[in-house]
């Protein structure tokens, strides 16, 4: 986003209005640090600025990649998704990507509020990568890996910084425990903060599998959740 | 992704705060699935949901409920923000029901939705729960913004504003309806929670 300097009169309604708090007055007028700048549209959106000073200008590759991974109104061309661009297991009746035996990971990096660099979203992808996980193929991040294998996302995006940014993929259960002590070492030597979920199907008592394996470790659960209740058709076998 | 899974807040501050919605999968049933995005629209608001939005259209305090609600697309998803166990429940049991073959999801205290499933005689498929934040959180605000800020999950609510409504309100710029419907103008999806929100904002403004 820019600010048009001929209109902006320097009101400073639109400093509140930035998630990565990029904003501030300069000379008397708005002003964008474009380096930190994620492109998420907040500013603009939010029709707080009286004289419409707020643009959106012509973008190269970079520029819409920040927006592609920022602005959740935008779908993902490699998953047809809005949001994040992930479907995760909000469809797992239906598409069966999370079977009995088999966890789900996510780390997203840059939630909440503090936003991520590419180079940060490389360092926990190549922890994972270390344990041979399967990357998601349906998430935006992993189509702009170079190396799947190794969790190397293309040189030309490592300084870009996006608002978000999910790093997803399936191990066996007995993995599980190897991928978090891993992601907790990682989660040491990064510039930001990353929200970390675990899914799986439920067993017959109602409960996954990662259940046990996390309260083993001595990690505590947020105490709310997300369910996927079984209505979506056709129903995808899990077993 | 998971955007309404890492809410913020202990057992009271989340006892009110539940998010039922509909998504179709790209890859297996989306294809001229967007009328049932409307029957589900329809059984949604029957029961009086705080917000609601669909993620390709904005949320109904910046567009109306009628506007949400029609114009579906087939990779629409739909959302629906309920404040009691009770309400989540008969909801469910009108979806099990229309049999819409979307993929509903609950989000809420994982034993509450355990109860609302088993009262309707379902199952949770698939469970998916928080492990919180890692890494640098001496960058994060206080508790409060971030309960605010989280109803988000695509961030679309920055902390100052929370922080700045929440100043509002004590200097009585603002109500605290108000204020609230502000935050939960920025999220297109109409996950924010407006009561929940404006319980918080009261308690940061001292009142």
């Amino acid at each position: 986003m820019e600010i048009n300097k001929e209109t902006c009169i320097g009101c400073a309604l639109c400093v509140n209005y930035c998630p990565m708090s990029c904003i501030s007055i300069r000379e008397g007028r708005s002003f964008i640090d474009q380096d930190e700048c994620v492109e998420c549209g907040v500013c603009k959106n939010s029709g707080v600025c009286p004289v419409d000073a707020i643009y959106e200008p012509e973008m190269d590759e970079k520029r819409n990649l920040r927006k592609t991974f920022s602005n959740p109104l935008i779908s993902h061309s490699s998953t047809s998704v809005p949001g994040r661009g992930t479907e995760e297991m909000k469809t797992n009746d239906v598409t069966g990507r999370f079977k009995m035996g088999f966890t789900g990971i996510a780390a997203e990096l840059g939630r909440p509020g503090t936003g991520t660099r590419f180079s940060d979203v490389q360092k926990v992808a190549q922890a994972c990568a270390r344990h041979k996980v399967e990357f998601e193929p349906l998430n935006p991040v992993t189509t702009i890996m170079t190396d799947r294998k190794k969790g190397l996302i293309d040189d030309r995006f490592l300084n870009e910084k996006v608002l978000s940014a999910i790093v997803e993929f399936i191990v066996p259960d007995e993995k599980v425990k190897g991928v978090l002590e891993d992601l907790m070492k990682i989660s040491n030597e990064i510039d930001t903060v990353f929200s970390l979920d675990i899914c799986g199907v439920a067993d017959a008592s109602g409960k996954p599998f990662f259940e046990k394996v996390v309260q083993e470790m001595g990690l505590e659960f947020s105490i709310n959740g997300k369910v996927n209740v079984g209505l979506g058709r056709p129903l995808a076998e899990v077993l | 992704m998971t955007h309404t899974l890492h809410r913020r807040g202990n057992e009271d501050s989340l006892r009110d705060d539940f998010v039922i919605f509909a998504i179709a999968a790209q890859s297996v049933n989306a294809k001229g699935i967007a009328p049932k995005f409307e029957d589900f629209y329809r059984i949604v608001k029957k029961h009086n949901p705080s917000n609601t939005g669909d993620m390709k259209k904005g949320n109904e305090f910046v567009l109306g409920d009628e506007a949400v609600g029609r114009d579906m697309l087939d990779n629409s998803i739909v959302h629906a923000v309920f404040n009691d166990e009770k309400t989540v429940v008969k909801v469910l049991k009108e979806l099990k029901e229309a049999d819409l073959g979307l993929s509903i999801v609950v989000s809420g205290i994982i034993h509450s939705i355990d109860q609302c499933c088993r009262k309707n005689d379902m199952k949770m498929h698939t469970v998916e729960r928080s492990l919180g934040i890692w890494g640098k959180r001496e960058l994060l605000p206080d508790e409060p913004v971030l309960e605010i800020s989280t109803m988000c999950g695509h961030g679309m609510i920055p902390f100052k504003l929370v922080d700045k409504m929440a100043e509002d309100i004590s200097r009585n710029r603002i109500t605290t309806r108000d204020a609230a419907v502000v935050i939960a103008k920025q999220c297109h999806c109409g996950v924010v929670n407006v009561p929940r929100v404006e319980r918080i904002l009261d308690m940061m403004a001292g009142k």
